[in-house]
């Protein structure tokens, strides 16, 4: 099977009251192995949606995804982690769930997020960078083809982005990424493609440049 | 100095920045993708299993008796009611002695219902967990279910075996017919609980009336009385509850020669199997309907 992440004709709809709100109308992706692809759009144009469809946590109104490669939860602030257990717990459930050694992961996770005592504290008690710093360990602690990344890499302090850069850029750079983000320069120096959501379809850019300025102009 | 210091420290345990690192191995998820069935059973089991730890993690602590309360919840409910009732009710109900009666009726009771309540909206609050791919709304029903029998089971053997050694409840007649009741009684909470978690989630009303509804239909699982004292007209009814064949089943085994019991187990078995793939075809189709939060 070839290797790539295709959306065919995705629709979602949420029931917002009685109504009945269309979030994403038929679109079409294909995200090729290597990718580093930029989701654009203004807020709650859908990408979090498109995201969450690709990850396997919504399930599409219409349409289908086919997966030819193993894709991560989404990486995003909520989701993912239950608030009431500490980062330890929520790690030992992960290498329960995905039949990891636990010796090898907690050693992982404890380097790379480096949370020192508070890693044994409830993760709801967590500042956004520090919730960031779990969830990329404890997704990159599983080695997926493809990572999806919404928003939550770009609140960590220096140090932090440094290692993330190193980790997905440089000892990951075969994999492919879905990346949501706002920071332009953040976009520019990572993805090679760019797509823009905008009125529930999706608009393919040739360059990174071209999504950047439609972005800008929307 | 101290920014390098810790530049430092952080590439100690990480290798060369220019290696790549394999998506082969333990850690990739490509081995989840397409397992044979005896992986799927073993994911299915550990799945289940992490579901179990977390919940009891989540909804105990670690505190003072932490996961006993697994036990403790269950065993305050039965012990208290059987210690008032056979305080405050005569002695004997129909030649049967009143303690004997309680347990043998408020246990399978406790377990259906706690059963109940925990899979009530069990997916919307859970959905954290539907994060992970392997994770399946099964795997959470199940998780949950099994955490209320297994608590109830041993909190039933608990005011059980005190009840008996205090003098107040003969040992059972026949074991294996409690053994089979049970093996039903748990049977029945199973493929209840996967009904009640799908259709709580499509409707809100059911989700508000369940608790009223458990307590309406308490005369419906022969808790209190046996299906041979009510008229034999009326009897029917409790004669087409699985609950009620359960419990009956239960009673003969307690009682012995002094009851006349009402129950089948060939319906037993048909009942308890057609709900549990209503269940398990619900729970197949229920994903969409998953508000994730």
């Amino acid at each position: 099977m070839e290797r790539s992440v295709r959306c065919i004709g995705l629709s979602k709809s949420f029931h917002v009251g009685k109504e009945r709100r269309l979030i994403l109308d038929r679109i079409n992706l294909d995200v090729k192995e290597g990718d580093k692809l930029g989701l654009l759009g203004r807020n709650g144009a859908g990408k979090s949606t498109l995201i969450k469809l690709i990850g396997g946590v919504e399930q599409p109104t219409a349409g289908k995804i086919v997966k030819g490669m193993t894709v991560s939860w989404p990486l995003a602030f909520g989701g993912a982690f239950q608030g009431s257990l500490s980062g330890h717990d929520n790690l030992r459930f992960i290498c329960r769930v995905y039949d990891l050694d636990y010796k090898e992961t907690l050693d992982y996770v404890e380097g790379f997020a480096q949370l020192g005592k508070q890693f044994y504290d409830p993760v709801k008690t967590y500042s956004s960078g520090m919730h960031a710093r779990l969830a990329f360990a404890l997704s990159l602690a599983i080695e997926f083809d493809c990572y999806l990344i919404d928003e939550v890499i770009m609140v960590g302090d220096a140090r932090f982005t440094k290692r993330c850069e190193d980790e997905l850029f440089n000892k990951r750079s075969d994999r492919t990424l879905l990346i949501v983000s706002h920071n332009m320069d953040f976009i520019r120096s990572t993805c090679n493609r760019t797509v823009l959501i905008h009125q529930r379809k999706i608009h393919e850019c040739f360059s990174v440049d071209e999504g950047i300025d439609r972005y800008h102009e929307l | 100095m101290l920014q390098v210091r810790f530049l430092f420290l952080g590439r100690v345990n990480m290798p060369s920045s220019n290696q790549r690192v394999s998506r082969h191995g333990r850690r990739s998820a490509a081995r989840h993708v397409t397992p044979t069935l005896r992986q799927a059973f073993a994911t299915q089991w550990r799945v289940i299993y992490a579901l179990m730890m977390r919940e009891i993690h989540t909804r105990y602590g670690r505190e003072n008796i932490g996961f006993l309360w697994v036990i403790g919840e269950p065993i305050l409910f039965c012990a208290g009611v059987a210690i008032v009732w056979t305080a405050i009710r005569p002695s004997h109900e129909h030649g049967l002695q009143m303690t004997a009666m309680i347990v043998t009726g408020y246990v399978p009771l406790t377990m259906w219902r706690h059963v109940v309540m925990r899979s009530v909206k069990a997916y919307e609050v859970n959905s954290s967990l539907l994060f992970h791919q392997l994770v399946t709304p099964f795997d959470i029903n199940v998780a949950r279910s099994t955490l209320e029998i297994f608590g109830t089971i041993l909190a039933g053997a608990l005011v059980f075996f005190g009840s008996e050694i205090l003098g107040y409840m003969p040992a059972p007649q026949n074991w294996w017919l409690v053994y089979v009741g049970v093996f039903f009684l748990v049977y029945f909470c199973y493929g209840f609980a996967l009904i009640v978690a799908a259709l709580s989630e499509l409707s809100e009303l059911l989700e508000k009336a369940v608790g009223i509804l458990t307590y309406v239909s308490l005369p419906l699982t022969g808790a209190f009385a046996m299906t041979e004292w009510i008229p034999a007209r009326y009897q029917f009814i409790l004669e087409y509850s699985p609950l009620a064949n359960c419990i009956e089943m239960i009673r003969s085994g307690e009682f012995g020669i002094a009851v006349v019991p009402h129950y089948s187990i060939l319906f037993l078995l048909a009942s308890c199997t057609l709900q549990f793939l209503v269940g398990l075809y619900m729970t197949q189709r229920i994903r969409p309907h998953i508000k994730i939060s």
